[in-house]
């Protein structure tokens, strides 16, 4: 069958082409998928999972990571923290019908027209040794009492061995960042890792928005399963947050006005220095007149297709 | 299955023909001397007609696609030098004033002779071109054969900046393989069809200013004007068919124009898609670092792998796969 029986211009992409890429990216924006404290500038072998870098990354010397404030003591006295990484090891993408992974119980088959999203995340968190703890307790409590007695009006004494503030080595920095003290994160021998699989499915569907007159491509999610989280409690307390923060903070973001679908070939032959005396344009096909799904996600592809109209002139 | 597929229709493609064709104009005018000598031209035309058809066989034919003349006009001129005779003064003595007698001068004006005739009614060209895509892999490691005549054919396009140099890197090439291309430079069938139509409807439009009645006979002429094309036209039909089915043109010229554009269509690529592709551009980076200092971050780029192009009586279908 002719990929056009239904539409003008047809277009497709297979969910491997899509997971493929999304390696691509993993391996060369390393630093939109790990996230870690400085620490891990010297100490890469301490991340939970090895990821691979292409080697333009390494001579651009670009970062592996994204470099974040270590995880602060709640409740110390100074801005002292742990070091950490997080990391998105993983995602994937399956079309309709289901066959890249396994979905959860939970979630039961992947029906018609839904998608299905598999992230593995894991999460490293260093734990200080006893002897550590031991040693900084004293500093710690002198450090209290040292500042209830500037409370009540006694002499500033600065306490050894506790550095307060971080020094960032660049000199590209601006002033207010240099005042703002940096948390100093305690050193680390190694991390305790643990591990998440985060299963989701979804759709699209197009749809109105109250108080615009427009037709708006939506992508709803149907359902999410986080796997082997214990107390069951807890797993339902965290799918429920993160169902929550998808749906009405993440995807009403993603949500497309059908205008911005419209290509106006007419501009862009325009721009190839030729005026065109009629107005051509591209735009999704309708939904059901012309086509009973747009997009369509089937056969482990999404699909759009679209028609070319044209207007004006003699 | 492919990672990607993007299809077009041939109903598409035949209404963007026709937006196409209705938008290209053309007009250019020039004058040059010689010497005592002046050549000139003013020509404007446009296309009409014309239709686009996919076939099965994995090719394209644009059909009797005519090149009308608004204008064609050459000139031609001549200056010839200025001859004088008479002037001067016999000067009278006083009182008497001075006898001056009259100056007579020809060929004073620049040019003399000049001649712009406009052929455009007279000139009409008819072309048929039928062609498939054909996807070839520019692979930048090899270095181009000792005899490399379409390196010399891209050196000059390159130096007129008509294309772009080839690059550094590997590309996917789509080029536009001519199976054939008649071009038909007086096509006297549209000629004599438009003499008669035009010469006609002159005649019926003086006799009959306005009304139905000359409506209906200005649709009478301009289907006999149709027939007479149609008739006229016959020999070509029968050339175009023969060139078809034996995918060769028939002709000297057309012969000659058919190599030409083998040779463009082999060399020059219509489209290229670089391997890598770049999905991500450069970036330059202040929140990859806690201390803001900003960071070039390299493009990402992604294999391009079976890139290909067909064409069957419905659609053209391009595809590719995304490399691991």
């Amino acid at each position: 069958m002719p990929f056009t029986d239904r539409s003008d211009l047809f277009g497709a992409v297979h969910e491997d082409g899509i997971n493929r890429l999304v390696r691509h990216i993993m391996r060369q924006r390393p630093s939109l998928f790990n996230y870690a404290t400085p620490f891990f500038h010297n100490n890469a072998e301490l991340f939970c999972v090895k990821f691979e870098v292409d080697d333009k990354v390494l001579k651009a010397k670009n970062p592996l990571f994204t470099e974040q404030e270590p995880l602060p003591i709640l409740g110390a006295p100074v801005p002292i923290g742990l070091n950490f990484c997080l990391q998105l090891t993983d995602a994937q993408l399956d079309f309709h019908p289901g066959n890249v992974f396994g979905l959860p119980p939970e979630l039961g088959r992947l029906a018609d027209q839904r998608f299905a999203l598999r992230l593995k995340g894991c999460m490293g968190i260093d734990c200080p040794p006893k002897e550590l703890i031991d040693e900084l307790l004293p500093l710690i409590e002198r450090y209290l009492v040292a500042q209830q007695q500037l409370a009540i009006g006694e002499t500033k004494e600065r306490v050894p061995g506790i550095s307060t503030h971080y020094t960032p080595p660049s000199s590209a920095f601006d002033n207010r960042e240099r005042e703002r003290p940096r948390t100093v994160a305690l050193p680390t021998r190694s991390l305790i890792c643990f591990c998440l699989e985060l299963y989701a499915v979804g759709h699209f569907e197009w749809g109105t928005v109250p108080g615009s007159q427009q037709i708006w491509l939506k992508t709803r999610l149907d359902g999410l399963e986080i796997v082997d989280i214990e107390p069951k409690d807890m797993e339902s307390a965290i799918e429920c947050y993160l169902t929550t923060v998808l749906k009405l903070g993440i995807l009403p973001r993603l949500i497309i006005p059908l205008e911005k679908m419209v290509l106006d070939i007419s501009k862009e032959f325009q721009e190839m220095g030729l005026t065109l005396g009629r107005t051509v344009t591209l735009q999704p096909s309708a939904v059901p007149a012309d086509v009973p799904n747009n997009p369509a996600v089937e056969e482990d592809q999404i699909k759009a297709f679209l028609k070319l109209t044209v207007t004006g002139g003699a | 299955m492919a990672d990607l597929t993007v299809a077009v229709s041939e109903s598409a493609f035949q209404r963007l023909f026709v937006v196409l064709r209705d938008s290209i104009r053309w007009e250019a005018q020039d004058m040059t001397n010689f010497g005592p000598f002046t050549a000139g031209y003013h020509v404007k035309g446009h296309l009409e007609g014309g239709s686009v058809d996919f076939r099965a066989d994995n090719s394209v034919l644009i059909d009797e696609l005519d090149v009308r003349w608004d204008k064609f006009e050459f000139t031609l001129g001549l200056d010839i030098p200025e001859i004088c005779v008479g002037g001067g003064c016999i000067n009278m003595p006083w009182p008497i004033p001075d006898i001056c007698l009259p100056r007579w001068c020809v060929f004073s004006a620049n040019p003399d002779i000049s001649i712009s005739p406009d052929l455009a009614a007279f000139v009409a060209q008819e072309l048929s071109v039928a062609g498939r895509p054909v996807v070839r892999y520019y692979d930048a490691s090899i270095p181009p054969p000792v005899i490399d005549p379409c390196g010399f054919l891209r050196d000059i396009l390159v130096d007129n900046s008509i294309i772009d140099p080839f690059p550094d890197h590997n590309q996917w090439h789509i080029h536009l393989n001519p199976d054939f291309i008649d071009l038909d430079l007086f096509d006297f069938a549209d000629i004599v069809g438009n003499l008669i139509e035009n010469a006609l409807t002159a005649a019926v439009t003086a006799l009959l200013p306005g009304g139905w009645v000359r409506d209906l006979i200005l649709a009478i002429i301009g289907g006999i004007a149709d027939f007479i094309r149609w008739l006229l036209d016959i020999p070509d039909e029968i050339d175009e068919w023969l060139s078809d089915l034996f995918n060769i043109s028939f002709g000297l010229g057309d012969l000659l124009i058919q190599l030409i554009g083998e040779f463009f269509g082999a060399c020059v690529p219509l489209i290229r898609v670089d391997d890598p592709l770049e999905v991500l551009g450069k970036e330059i980076s202040t929140s990859v670092l806690l201390s803001g200092s900003p960071v070039e971050l390299v493009a990402v780029t992604v294999p391009v792998r079976s890139l290909s192009v067909y064409v069957d009586n419905v659609e053209m279908v391009v595809q590719a796969d995304i490399g691991g």
